[in-house]
């Protein structure tokens, strides 16, 4: 049998979330509880976030960035209006979506024990696509 | 027997897609349950593989 499953990523794996930031240069602030996030003069803004980049990890005028846990266990990005004109935009998330789900498959490929076989950075007019590529024992 | 391979593709706008080849019954939606974690799944389809051995077998019984 040979199937064809398309996905659309969701960020539900803290661990992962993290190690993606950190592969994109930042260092997150983890909160279990969530707090609530600081915007660009200091002051506390209603927004609340359970992973959070720092305002000194970005632009001088950044507010912070979060990503809040959602009653289903999906972290959504919040990212304000200045931020996302200064690059912290939907590209910029995608990307390290990408990068997420690369480190949730292999993670999960040496867990279930899958023979990794290989990677490959396609590019794409669309950008860059990973190939990752398992066999099963 | 085919080998069993599992090629995943990952795109910069937060899609992905598993193409498994050469799994046998339960054992492909094992696979791609897997991999699929919490993700949306937005279209799955059985390649034209899939096909091949039935639409062969039918033309041999009608030969004989």
């Amino acid at each position: 049998m040979s199937k064809y499953v398309e996905l659309r990523t969701n960020l539900t794996d803290e661990r992962y979330l993290v190690e993606a930031l950190r592969e994109v240069g930042y260092e997150p602030e983890v909160c279990p509880e969530g707090r609530p996030l600081v915007g660009y003069v200091g002051d506390q803004r209603a927004e609340r976030a359970h992973v959070i980049i720092p305002r000194g990890q970005l632009d001088a005028a950044s507010n912070e960035i979060g990503f809040a846990r959602d009653n289903g266990g999906v972290y959504q990005a919040i990212v304000s209006e200045y931020d996302r004109g200064i690059g912290f935009n939907d590209v910029w998330l995608g990307r390290l979506v990408q990068v997420y789900k690369e480190r949730q498959t292999l993670a999960v490929a040496k867990a279930k024990g899958y023979v990794f076989k290989g990677k490959e950075v396609i590019h794409t007019p669309q950008g860059k696509k990973i190939q990752l590529r398992f066999a099963v024992r | 027997m085919k080998e069993k391979k599992i090629v995943i593709e990952i795109d910069e706008q937060g899609n992905c897609s598993m193409d498994l080849e050469g799994f046998q019954g339960k054992g492909c939606a094992d696979v791609a349950k897997d991999f699929q974690g919490s993700d949306v799944v937005k279209n799955v389809r059985n390649k034209h593989e899939f096909y091949i051995p039935e639409t062969v077998g039918k033309k041999q019984q009608q030969r004989s």
